[in-house]
C-alpha cells in the first residue's frame, strides 16, 4: 500500500525533473543562439548608416572553385577601413559553422595600407627650397628595380598586412592556401576597382608562404578569381 | 663533370660563308630531371590522417620517381635524400636547414628538363597538378628577377603539366590541374611543376598505398621520357652563353 504522503513525494519529484528538463533545453538554445551571433558577427571600424550590395568571392574545398556571392553590408566611406572590413566579413564567412572553405574565427587582417602605383621612394631634395612649414622638399626616386605602371590612372597597390595568428592557424594544402589567396584578391576585385595589385604582410614582415605552399612574397594582380565552370580542375 | 657542347660553331669549314648564328636560348640538360621532395624535418607539411604526415609522402613519392627515372636513363636530381632537408655540404652544427630559395637553388644550376615540386594532401583525390601563374615571358634575361625567374619558362612549364596530365589520365588517376603560386616555383628556370599527391579514395590513408604511389609515379616518369625530347629552352635576350647551348652530363 501506497501512502498519500508518499504519492505527493513522488510527484513532486516527477514535476522537478519536467522542470529542470525544460530549462535545460531553453539554456542550450539560448547557448547556441549566442554562439551563431559571435560567429556572424561583422567587426567594423567605422559603422555606416545604411547598406549596401558587396560582391564576396567565397571558396569551395570540395570541387576547388571560387564563386561570387552578393552581401548586403554597411561599410565604412574610408578606403583602408572599407578593404578591411571586407576581408573580415569575407574571414567571418569562412568560419561559420558549414562553410564551404572552413577557417578559423577570428580576425584575419591587422592593417590595410593603399600605395599608388607606380611604387617610388622619396629623397630630400637639398636644391630645391623649403617648403611652408619649413620641412625640406623631395623629389620621388624610382625603385632599383621599376615596378609595373598602372593599367589605368589612379591604380593601387593594397598591401594587406595579415595577423600571424591567423596564419598560424591556416590548413595546409596547396589547393586550400591558394583559394584563400584568390578569395580576398577575387573579392578586392569586385569591391575596389582602383586595386590594381595586391601584396601580403604577416605582422608587418614579408613571409614566404601562408601554411608552407601558397606564396606570400609574390605581387598577386588584382582579377576576377570567380571559377568560370564550378567543375573545378580540368 | 658538366661539358659545354658547342656543336653548331665547331662544324662550321673556314671556306664556307658563316651562316648567321641561331638564337641564343637558355642552357638546358634533356637528362637531367629535379625532384624537391616538399617540407623534411621541423617542417612537416600538412597532417594527412591520424599518423602520415606531408614530408614522408613526398619522399616515398620522390624515391619511388627516382627509381623509375634512373632506370629510363635520366640522372636524378634530388634536393632532399632523408628526412631533414640540410644544405648539401653544411656542417651539422649551426643553421643548416635547407630553405625553398636553396631548393630553387639546387634547381636552377642543375639545368633540368624538369622541375617536379612533390606535395601531399589529405583533400580531394587523384593527382593534383599546378603550374606557374605568372604571364609568360618571350625569353629569359641573363639575370632574371628571382621572385619572378619562372615567367620565361611558363609556357613549357604549362606544356609539360598537360603533358604528365594526360599520362595520368590515361592511367585512369583522377586529375586536377590547374595554376598556381607555390613557392619556390615562381624562382626556377626550368619547366616547373607542382605534383600534389591526394588519396586515392575516401580513405586518406590510401595515399599512403604503394601500389597507387607506384601507378602514379610510373605515369609521370613515362610522361617525363616523351617531355625530354620535346622541352624547348627559351631564349636568352641577353647572356653570356653561346648560342644554341646544350649542357651534357
Amino acid at each position: 500500500m501506497i501512502y498519500k504522503h508518499q504519492r505527493i513525494v513522488f510527484w513532486v519529484m516527477v514535476g522537478c525533473i519536467v522542470l529542470m528538463a525544460t530549462l535545460l533545453f531553453l539554456e542550450r538554445q539560448r547557448g547556441r543562439e549566442r554562439i551563431l551571433s559571435l560567429a556572424n558577427q561583422m567587426p567594423l571600424d567605422a559603422p555606416a548608416a545604411s547598406t549596401e550590395p558587396v560582391t564576396l568571392d567565397l571558396a569551395n574545398d570540395d570541387n576547388g572553385s571560387i564563386h561570387a556571392e552578393q552581401r548586403q553590408m554597411a561599410l565604412p566611406v574610408e578606403v583602408n577601413a572599407r578593404v578591411r572590413a571586407l576581408l573580415d566579413q569575407l574571414i567571418a564567412e569562412y568560419a561559420l559553422p558549414g562553410s564551404a572553405h572552413p577557417l578559423q574565427q577570428g580576425s584575419a587582417v591587422s592593417e590595410v595600407f593603399l600605395l599608388p602605383l607606380p611604387v617610388v621612394g622619396y629623397s630630400v631634395n637639398s636644391a630645391a627650397p623649403l617648403r611652408a612649414d619649413g620641412t625640406p622638399a623631395t623629389s620621388p626616386v624610382a625603385a632599383d628595380t621599376p615596378g609595373p605602371a598602372p593599367a589605368n590612372p589612379g591604380g593601387e597597390l593594397a598591401v594587406i598586412d595579415l595577423r600571424s595568428t591567423f596564419v598560424n592557424q591556416h590548413p595546409s594544402g596547396v589547393e586550400v592556401e591558394s583559394l584563400t589567396l584568390l578569395s580576398i584578391v577575387g573579392t578586392l576585385h569586385a569591391n575596389i576597382p582602383q586595386i590594381e595589385q595586391v601584396r601580403f604582410l604577416v605582422d608587418g614582415q614579408p613571409r614566404e608562404t601562408l601554411a608552407g605552399h601558397a606564396d606570400l612574397l609574390r605581387t598577386y594582380p588584382s582579377r576576377d578569381t570567380a571559377t568560370p565552370n564550378t567543375g573545378g580542375g580540368q | 663533370m658538366i661539358a659545354l657542347a658547342t656543336g653548331a660553331s665547331l662544324a662550321q669549314s673556314p671556306a664556307q660563308t658563316p651562316a648567321p648564328a641561331p638564337p641564343a636560348t637558355a642552357p638546358l640538360n634533356r637528362n637531367i630531371i629535379v625532384l624537391d621532395a616538399a617540407h623534411g624535418g621541423v617542417d612537416s607539411g600538412s597532417r594527412i590522417g591520424d599518423s602520415t604526415l606531408e614530408k614522408d609522402v613526398t619522399l616515398a613519392l620522390a624515391f619511388r620517381l627516382r627509381s623509375l627515372l634512373a632506370a629510363r636513363g635520366f640522372t636524378v636530381v634530388m634536393t632532399r635524400e632523408n628526412d631533414a632537408a640540410q644544405k648539401p655540404g653544411a656542417p651539422a652544427a649551426g643553421n643548416s636547414a635547407l630553405t625553398l630559395d636553396d631548393r630553387a637553388g639546387i634547381a636552377n644550376h642543375a639545368h633540368a628538363a624538369a622541375c617536379l615540386l612533390l606535395h601531399a594532401t589529405g583533400a580531394g583525390d587523384g593527382v593534383h597538378l599546378y603550374s606557374s601563374e605568372l604571364d609568360p615571358a618571350p625569353a629569359e634575361t641573363s639575370v632574371p628577377p628571382w621572385l619572378t625567374a619562372q615567367a620565361a619558362w611558363v609556357s613549357q612549364s604549362t606544356q609539360l603539366e598537360a603533358r604528365i596530365g594526360a599520362a595520368l589520365q590515361r592511367a585512369k588517376l583522377p586529375l586536377v590541374s590547374s595554376r598556381a603560386s607555390v613557392r619556390p616555383v615562381d624562382s626556377l628556370t626550368c619547366p616547373a611543376v607542382v605534383v600534389e599527391l591526394a588519396p586515392e579514395s575516401e580513405d586518406r590513408n590510401s595515399i599512403t598505398d604503394g601500389d597507387y604511389q607506384q601507378r602514379v609515379s610510373e605515369a609521370i616518369a613515362g610522361a617525363l621520357v616523351f617531355w625530354a625530347q620535346q622541352v624547348k629552352p627559351p631564349l636568352l635576350l641577353a647572356g653570356d652563353h653561346a648560342a644554341g647551348t646544350e649542357v651534357q652530363p
